[in-house]
């Protein structure tokens, strides 16, 4: 083998190719430096991979009451990030922070669940 | 852990029990089972979000790449996103985030990347399947021989692949060299890779992953057609038609 024809990368730290691999898909739609937080009731909560599904109905001034789909991790990076199934029952009122469209439309990607306290649970900044 | 083996050969051999004593990796091989995660070197840094690599294609092969590219990027359209692996070597390259198993034995180590459930079985002399009854895959066909401490393993049968960030046709090989380390009290695995490939590369491409034990760390199911699969039963169960 001629070495010097080798084309060679290191790789020490490698995060960075790994989401080039498995990204499941364009982040770009989803704005991860503004989030928001959003409040409403559990329509369904889907934890599955390769993303987690998450409705809410949510009701405010601007559009009235309406059902909206979040994206989230997949299953198993969602439980790593503390985000279990059970703390988004079917009929609870939740409020998750997004990182929203970037359309302005409805819908975001979930990167954290924040309880009654305030705490967030989850610190998510970018699509897996 | 060492003694330990050691008894137990003696233990397994007196017995007769010769298949079963070579359950334990032999002296001077490091015994690779557990699992683990991305290397995170503390005195660096966070890494940014990486860009594409440059591999050297052929003409061919970059008018290929380029046109995935080209189709999908800013799409939702990933074989991940469809429950498909990533194939090697982006299997190997890209684990880590979600964790890798290593279940070791003397004739077969078999690797478990999380995500997307990717298996690899990687076989040792007797053990070693015909290559010519294994179907070309996106893991390929993997062989494993250990030089002292090191284990190579090399990789055939792979299938084309542009839909990766490491294009490759059904021509290419694999090789892989992984050795332990110990990183301020830390088990460290690197592997250095070299693919080759007559179709798609004009130079072989290298690239180097570090990986660090977790110990008694978990890789968990990645159960991912799941949801259509209950979307369809759930309007099976209702007497709705399924979706065309």
């Amino acid at each position: 083998m001629n070495k010097s024809a080798i084309v060679s990368i290191a790789m020490l730290l490698v995060a960075a190719p790994a989401t080039a691999v498995f990204a499941h898909h364009s982040a770009a739609q989803f704005d991860f430096q503004s989030p928001v937080n959003i409040t409403g009731i559990v329509k369904e909560a889907r934890f599955s991979n390769p993303h987690a599904r998450i409705i809410l109905q949510v009701t405010d001034d601007k559009r009235g009451t309406r059902d909206i789909e979040f994206e989230g991790h997949s299953r198993n990076n969602m439980i790593r990030q503390g985000l279990m199934p059970d703390m988004m029952a079917v009929g609870d009122t939740i409020t998750i922070r997004i990182a929203p469209m970037r359309t302005g439309e409805d819908g975001g990607y979930v990167t954290a669940l924040i309880t009654k306290d305030g705490k967030a649970i989850g610190n998510i900044t970018r699509a897996d | 852990m060492t003694n330990m083996t050691s008894l137990c050969r003696a233990v397994l051999a007196s017995a007769g029990l010769a298949y079963f004593a070579v359950a334990f990796p032999a002296a001077g091989e490091p015994d690779l089972t557990g699992v683990w995660t991305n290397y995170r070197n503390p005195n660096a840094p966070a890494a940014a979000r990486g860009t594409r690599p440059q591999l050297p294609l052929t003409p061919e092969a970059k008018a290929k790449a380029d046109r995935y590219v080209e189709v999908t990027t800013g799409t939702n359209y990933t074989p991940g996103g469809y429950c498909v692996g990533g194939g090697m070597p982006g299997s190997m390259l890209g684990s880590g985030g979600y964790p890798m198993e290593i279940i070791q034995r003397p004739e077969q180590i078999t690797v478990v990347y999380e995500a997307h459930n990717e298996v690899r079985r990687i076989y040792f002399g007797a053990r070693a399947p015909d290559p010519a009854t294994m179907f070309p895959e996106r893991n390929g066909f993997s062989i494993g021989r250990w030089d002292g401490d090191t284990l190579i393993v090399e990789t055939s049968k792979l299938v084309e692949q542009v839909d990766t960030a490491y294009p490759h046709s059904d021509q290419a090989r694999i090789v892989e060299e992984y050795r332990v380390s110990e990183e301020n009290g830390t088990r460290v695995l690197t592997a250095k890779m070299t693919m080759t490939d007559p179709k798609f590369l004009t130079a072989p491409f290298t690239m180097e992953k570090k990986w660090q034990a977790i110990p008694n760390g978990v890789v968990r199911t990645y159960e991912c057609t799941e949801p259509d699969w209950l979307d369809l039963l759930d309007r099976l169960m209702k007497g709705e038609a399924p979706k065309s």
